[in-house]
Formats: C-alpha cells, sequence, structure tokens
C-alpha cells in the first residue's frame, strides 16, 4: 500500500433524504495514484456519495476530505485538481465540443483555458471539437467529458459509471485511458457496477450496498484468493483422491463432477501434486487453478444476492 | 475570483446566449425586428410627417417596456437556467468555483446581450425619428441621449430581475410568465387601481414611468393611430423611483444567489 496521503477520507459521512437515509456512516479512505474502483448495484449509494464528493449536494453529517483540503472549509483549494463526471456527461447542446470546454475553463482560470486543445487532443476530439454537441454521439460525449476532467490537470478524476453505454472499442478505450491517468500518477475513482471491469481496471474497491460501506481495500486483499484450489482432471480419479488424501502437500482433497478438487497447504505445491501423480502411473488430463474473481466476493458481501433480498 | 477570471466567466456566459440560436432570434425580433416593423408602419401611415420626439418616446417605451422589454427579459431567463437546463451546472460547481461567483457572472452578461438588443432596437427610432420627421422638429441629441439612458436603465433593471427569478426558480417557462405577466396584465391593473394610491409607486414599471425623459404622462397615442403605448408614468419623488427599481433588481438577485448556493446541483 501507498504511504502517501489519501487522495480521499471520508468520516461518518452521512446523508438522508427526509426519513430515508442514502448513505449512512461511510469511512472511506482512496489512496492517492491508483485505479480505484467503487462497487455497489444500482440504488446503493454510490452517485450520492460522488456527489458529496464534489460538493454537489451537502452531507447530512460527517466530513469529507480530497487532497487534505477539507470540503467543507476549504472547497475551492479541495476540488481545483479535481476532475469528475457524474453520471452522465452533459453539456450546452448547442455550443461545440470545444466551446463547451471554454465555459468549464473560464471557472478553473487561465491555466485550464490553455489545457483545451492538449484535452481535446488525448480524448481523440480534435478534429471534432468545432462540431456542435448535440450532433456527438455517446461515446463521445463521454470522451468530451474526459476532456473536460483534463482541463483541471487533475490529481483526481472521478467518473460515475463511465463504461455505461458504451461499446466494447469504447470501453476499451476508457480502459486505456484509465490506466494512461494512473502510470501518470493520477487518481481515478470510478464508481460502477461492471465488476468484470472493475477487476480488470482497478486496484483497490470499496462496495457499497443500502449506502453502508461494506468493504474496501486492495483486490487481491479484498478477494482473499489464495491461490491453492484447483481442479484435477485424470484417469483414474479414485487412485489419484487416495494418493492425494494423506499427502502433506495438499490440504484437502475431494470428488467433484469432473474430476477432483484439491486444494493445497501451499500455493506453491502444484508441481509436486502433478509429479506424485504421474509418477503414480496417473494421467493427468488437467489441473486448473480455481480463481476467486471480484464477482464471487462481491456478490458474497452485497445484499440483493446472498439471501438477504 | 480576481479580474481575468470573472472576465472569463462572463465571457462564456455571454457565449452561451449569443449561440443559443431560438433565444437570440427571437430577441433580435422583438427588439430590433418590432422597431423597424412599427416605424415602417407608422411612417406609411403618416407620410414623412411622424413627429421626431415622439419617435424616440415611442422607442424609448417599446424597447423598454414591451417588445425590447420582453426580449430583456428572454435573455435573462436563458442566463439564469441555462446552466441549470442543461446539466453543465454540476460540472461548473463541481469545478469548486463559488456558487455565487457563477451566480453573479449571470448578471453582466445577461445584461451586456440584453442592453446591446435593446439599444439597437432604439437606435431605430432615433434612426426614424431624424429622417422622418417631416414638418415636425428634429428632436435634439441630448433628448435621444435622455432616452437612451432610460432605455439602459430599464434594460438593466429587468435583465436583474429576469436573472434572479430564472436562478430562483430554476424555470425559464415560469420566469417568463411570471415576470411577463407581471410586467404586462398586474401592472397594468395596477396602474389604472387609482384607489391604491402610492402603493403602486412600488411596481417596477411605474417606477420606471417615473423617470420616464420628456412630458408624456400616461397612455399616449399618435395622431391619427390607433397605437398607444402606455409608459405607465405617475408622479412620484425620483428617489422613490430610484429606490424602488434598485429593490426591484437588487432583491431578486439575492433570492437568486441564495438559491443558487443552496440547491442540489
Amino acid at each position: 500500500m501507498t504511504t502517501a496521503p489519501p487522495i480521499i477520507e471520508t468520516r461518518g459521512l452521512t446523508k438522508r433524504f427526509g426519513s430515508r437515509t442514502a448513505v449512512s456512516d461511510i469511512n472511506l479512505t482512496v489512496p492517492a495514484g491508483c485505479a480505484f474502483g467503487f462497487l455497489g448495484h444500482n440504488g446503493a449509494g454510490k452517485t450520492t456519495l460522488i456527489r458529496m464528493l464534489v460538493s454537489l449536494t451537502q452531507p447530512s453529517a460527517g466530513i469529507v476530505k480530497v487532497n487534505g483540503w477539507s470540503l467543507a472549509d476549504h472547497r475551492e483549494r479541495a476540488l481545483a485538481r479535481v476532475g469528475a463526471i457524474v453520471e452522465e456527461p452533459r453539456f450546452h447542446a448547442h455550443l461545440t465540443g470545444r466551446q463547451n470546454l471554454r465555459v468549464v475553463a473560464a471557472a478553473r482560470g487561465p491555466r485550464a483555458g490553455r489545457r483545451i486543445e492538449p484535452a481535446l487532443q488525448r480524448a481523440g476530439l480534435s478534429d471534432r471539437g468545432d462540431d456542435r454537441v448535440g450532433t456527438y454521439s455517446q461515446g463521445m460525449r463521454q470522451r468530451l467529458g474526459i476532456a473536460r476532467c483534463l482541463l483541471a490537470d487533475p490529481m483526481l478524476v472521478i467518473l460515475d459509471e463511465p463504461m455505461n453505454g458504451l461499446d466494447p472499442g469504447g470501453i476499451l478505450e476508457l480502459r486505456g485511458l484509465i490506466a494512461g491517468l494512473v502510470a501518470e500518477g493520477r487518481t481515478v475513482f470510478v464508481s460502477s457496477h461492471l465488476l468484470d471491469e472493475i477487476e480488470k481496471t482497478c486496484h483497490a474497491v470499496a462496495v457499497i450496498d443500502k449506502g453502508r460501506l461494506l468493504a474496501q481495500g486492495p483486490i487481491s486483499q479484498l478477494i482473499g484468493d489464495t491461490h491453492t484450489r484447483y481442479e484435477l482432471s485424470c484417469d483414474q480419479p479414485q487412485a489419484a483422491l487416495s494418493l492425494l488424501a494423506g499427502h502433506p502437500a495438499v490440504a484437502q482433497a475431494s470428488q467433484a463432477p469432473g474430476g477432483l478438487l484439491v486444494t493445497l497447504a501451499d500455493p506453491r505445491a502444484a508441481g509436486t501434486v502433478t509429479t506424485l501423480l504421474i509418477q503414480a502411473g496417473i494421467t493427468v488430463t488437467g489441473f486448473t487453478p480455481i480463481r476467486t474473481t471480484l464477482a464471487d466476493r462481491f456478490l458474497g458481501l452485497a445484499s440483493r444476492v446472498g439471501g438477504n433480498k | 475570483m480576481n479580474g481575468t477570471v470573472a472576465h472569463q466567466m462572463i465571457a462564456a456566459d455571454m457565449l452561451k446566449l449569443r449561440r443559443h440560436r431560438p433565444t437570440m432570434s427571437t430577441a433580435v425580433l422583438l427588439s430590433a425586428g418590432i422597431a423597424i416593423v412599427y416605424f415602417a408602419f407608422i411612417e406609411a401611415r403618416h407620410h414623412g410627417n411622424l413627429a421626431g420626439p415622439q419617435a424616440l418616446s415611442d422607442g424609448a417605451t417599446l424597447m423598454g417596456i414591451y417588445f425590447g422589454a420582453f426580449a430583456t427579459i428572454l435573455i435573462g431567463a436563458e442566463a439564469g437556467t441555462t446552466d441549470l437546463a442543461s446539466g453543465v451546472f454540476r460540472d461548473l460547481v463541481a469545478t469548486g468555483r463559488s456558487r455565487t461567483a457563477l451566480f453573479l457572472v449571470r448578471i453582466p452578461a445577461a445584461i451586456t446581450i440584453a442592453l446591446s438588443l435593446s439599444l439597437s432596437g432604439f437606435a431605430v427610432s432615433v434612426a426614424a425619428a431624424y429622417a422622418f420627421h417631416g414638418s415636425a422638429p428634429a428632436p435634439t441629441p441630448g433628448l435621444a441621449l435622455e432616452f437612451a439612458a432610460w432605455v439602459a436603465l430599464a434594460t438593466v433593471a429587468q435583465a436583474t430581475l429576469a436573472v434572479g427569478i430564472a436562478s430562483l426558480t430554476g424555470s425559464r417557462p415560469v420566469t417568463l410568465i411570471a415576470v411577463i405577466g407581471w410586467n404586462t396584465v398586474a401592472t397594468g391593473l395596477l396602474y389604472l387601481a387609482s384607489f391604491l394610491g402610492p402603493v403602486r409607486d412600488l411596481v417596477l414599471l411605474i417606477a420606471l414611468g417615473d423617470l420616464f425623459p420628456g412630458q408624456q404622462v400616461g397612455t399616449h397615442a399618435h395622431p391619427g393611430s390607433s397605437i398607444a403605448l402606455n409608459n405607465f408614468k405617475l408622479p412620484m419623488p425620483a428617489v422613490t423611483a430610484v429606490l424602488v427599481i434598485l429593490g426591484w433588481a437588487v432583491l431578486p438577485a439575492i433570492a437568486g444567489a441564495w438559491r443558487t448556493r443552496t440547491r442540489d446541483a
């Protein structure tokens, strides 16, 4: 884990709408310089929390610190180097892409104005910058939204469900863009319910459900995958089971459809096990690691599945 | 917020307004367009005998109270709601820029655009006053300037009022109906309700009417013409008129700023 101060820190963050609590007592810590996934079902409270992070709505209780600055006391400083797309990116449809960037750059200050061209270029919109946004596709609007984020020369980029509505090519592009931003030392905070995408894109995640934070940390730590579970297929499953059951390199072995399920005592013992079987004259046709995915972990945590419907 | 940022933000707000074709074309039609039609009609009816100073009075009334004012209110309503309606307000808030600043820049932007329209409409009446005065005396430049200043005052007050109300309600239709309805129907009724006495001095157009240059009082019309332009002039102390106008501009602006600061983006 990084030793740098967190780029986002919330303590007891709560948002109530009348009697309904949308976000409850969230203590979130987002390390700087990584891609951070924010997971939750639709309606879990992701967007409400993001709206509080960029001061679009006031918390009912709790504090938010962005880049070390309290949002309540130093809003302008806290958000000066934050770029955000909250929900879908919105623009003045009657203005061109370039003019839309000029509108936001004006609010950010003169330096942001000089970043308009590089931002358009990076978003791949240089040649469409003078077209009215009303003529843009959803993917182009998403890219223009990213360009708008870049006007801040952001240390933190917040993307709320950025993959929504993108085709596979667009998703791939976005994945590359996020990786590029992280490589430059920026932090990208991505909310999504697309678990596979988050697992591919992010280093760490937080899981929110019904407004409560269920877990947070590096993905590998959250998944808790010890890399010791394997699926074994061979020509003599019974003989293999007897051989492995009492072996010290194997913690557990059991029959499963199509072969055996083997749990190693040590993740480095995979070679020992296959050698043992081959030396015993057993033909091993498959020895495949079983990975625990982020989806497995998320579905175990979140309430909509897992018996808490 | 320093001067450079303020200047850039005002320019950005003006850009949004200038590029909004439906609003701008309607506003141009309501200001210079209507002025051209009006004076062409009057000239056609009076065959080169249009009274010079009367043309200035008519032009000022058209721009400060009637169609030019509608254009001003349209511009103000657009300036006050365009960020909210497009959804860009949240992106502007997310820059960390103070919401009060986001509100305040709308006022000079709206005023600048509205002034350019109402004064260009008034310029048509100045041209008509000099070109078609016929046997009537040509107006003095001083009188033309007086009327222009009054048009500017009426435009600034109503643009600020419209931006304030639009920022308060967040709705362009509600703003248009409320402000134009108040300025036409309600003001017309209150103007005629003499039993209300000095209470009527608190109405914006009546206060503006008090500062209207020249001697025209109440409804006036070109001799032989069916057109009658009411400049809502009632006698009141000039200080009262100024304070009332200031109140109509400042109080809605305060309300609009407050709503911009407190609304969820």
